[in-house]
């Protein structure tokens, strides 16, 4: 099992993507985006799976997907990528 | 970095920056205004002439300081990242009417918590209206709000801010006369502290509020939202710093830091009505936008450009505050400034509603 975080640009985005997490039956945490993570401060969602999730429908409120390793964030995805 | 270290960093840098608060004052600035960024941003709004409050004109370093302290810690630490395009014309508007909300308050988030840590008891009023104008905005947040992505820009989009402040610094040394500062005696704006303290003050403070994302209005919507108590920790030790300081410095005799109570206080007024709506307009304002004007000031110098025209509407705002007679003063607010205030909350509300219709179903 891996620990994900995604982060959002806007508070509703995390809820929704929240929803989607427990839908794919994730323990799913909607919490401060850690510092150690970014200088900015949304909301973002914290979980653990096999996979990272995304989805289509809810692309544009992501703003990155990482997976937490030992020595800190390893990008998954970031929408300034795309 | 886990929790408990940064609620550790964030403790050490709110008891740096409530000390730096409090001797600031001391240095010369209004009393309960070491720091206020709403006075300070409509003083230099009165410097560069967009207002002609005489006693309310001067190019405050410490918000020079503060753009550029957070502009340095991030290119220092590789966080300088220029972004924008989320709403910036929402931004501004939404900018001004928070400004508008502070003015007749007469202070800030910021300036909210100095002036309880100074005694004047009016600023209970204040902080109530702001918690709830905050508790307001998390509504809609929990509804749908958003301004939109942001994308990102060119870097040197995000190098014209900073530079402008180097630009402001080199006009309040020279002093030319195309710039207006109030005279001596003339108001609180000939208040102030050495320009090289009060620039280096705002490099300290724009640093370390960089570093631990300090925000009174986040302080307060992630208690509500979370339960997180990182950054009101923030909010509740510079109180304490700041107070500590305020009455040792008091029981020294280095000045009357402290008056506790109600009539009387320094750039202050007794209405607790007005001083709780002009908060909640401020706090469901900064909501709206992310963050308290402090916390716009640390994202312009980090690069974000939407938080840059946050601030000129800030700025823009001060000066329709005093052009219109909205400010209010020691003698209470005025009547511009009531009506101000209520098309504000009817504005930011539109602009709430707006900016959320039709979420909720997507849910």
């Amino acid at each position: 099992m891996n620990q994900y975080i995604t982060t959002f640009y806007s508070h509703f985005g995390a809820i929704r993507y929240k929803k989607l997490c427990d839908q794919y039956g994730c323990t799913a945490k909607v919490m401060p985006v850690p510092r150690s993570l970014s200088s900015s401060c949304g909301t973002c969602v914290g979980y653990t799976g096999e996979e990272h999730i995304i989805d289509e429908k809810y692309l544009d409120e992501i703003e990155q997907i990482v997976m937490v390793v030992s020595d800190g964030y390893e990008i998954i995805y970031s929408s300034e990528d795309e | 970095m886990n929790i408990k270290k940064e609620k550790i960093t964030i403790i050490i840098a709110a008891a740096i920056i409530g000390i730096i608060a409090s001797l600031l004052v001391v240095f010369g600035n209004p009393t309960n205004m070491g720091f206020c960024i709403a006075c300070f941003l409509r003083d230099t709004s009165g410097a560069l002439g967009l207002h002609k409050a005489e006693p309310v004109q001067y190019i405050r370093p410490e918000i020079i300081g503060l753009v550029l302290g957070s502009f340095a810690m991030a290119l220092w630490k590789k966080e300088f990242s220029v972004k924008g395009g989320s709403a910036p014309v929402t931004r501004f508007i939404l900018g001004a009417f928070a400004m508008i909300g502070c003015l007749m308050f007469l202070g800030c988030p910021f300036r909210t918590v100095l002036r309880l840590a100074g005694g004047d008891l009016n600023a209970i009023w204040g902080l109530i209206g702001f918690a709830l104008g905050i508790g307001v905005g998390i509504l809609f947040l929990n509804k749908g709000y958003s301004l939109k992505r942001t994308y990102k820009q060119v870097a040197a989009e995000g190098f014209v801010f900073p530079i402008i402040q180097v630009v402001l610094l080199i006009l309040v040394i020279a002093a030319p006369s195309i710039i207006m500062f109030t005279p001596e005696g003339g108001g609180p704006g000939a208040k102030h502290a050495a320009i090289i303290i009060s620039l280096i003050a705002g490099l300290i403070v724009g640093a370390l509020a960089q570093r631990t994302r300090l925000c009174m209005v986040g302080g307060i919507r992630d208690f509500i939202l979370f339960r997180e108590s990182k950054l009101l920790i923030g909010f509740v030790v510079v109180f304490a710093s700041a107070l500590i300081c305020n009455l040792i410095l008091t029981g020294v005799g280095v000045g009357t830091l402290f008056n506790l109570g109600f009539e009387g206080q320094p750039v202050a007024h007794t209405d607790a009505l007005w001083n709780a709506l002009g908060m909640i307009l401020a706090g469901f304002a900064c909501t709206l936008l992310g963050g308290c004007p402090l916390r716009q000031l640390v994202l312009s110098g980090e690069g974000n450009t939407d938080s840059v025209i946050t601030v000129y509407g800030l700025m823009v705002g001060a000066a329709f505050a005093h052009n219109f007679k909205l400010a209010s003063s020691a003698d209470g607010p005025t009547l511009n400034g009531k009506i101000a205030v209520v098309i504000g909350l009817v504005v930011v509300a539109a602009i709430a509603v707006a900016n959320t219709m039709g979420k909720s179903k997507e849910q």
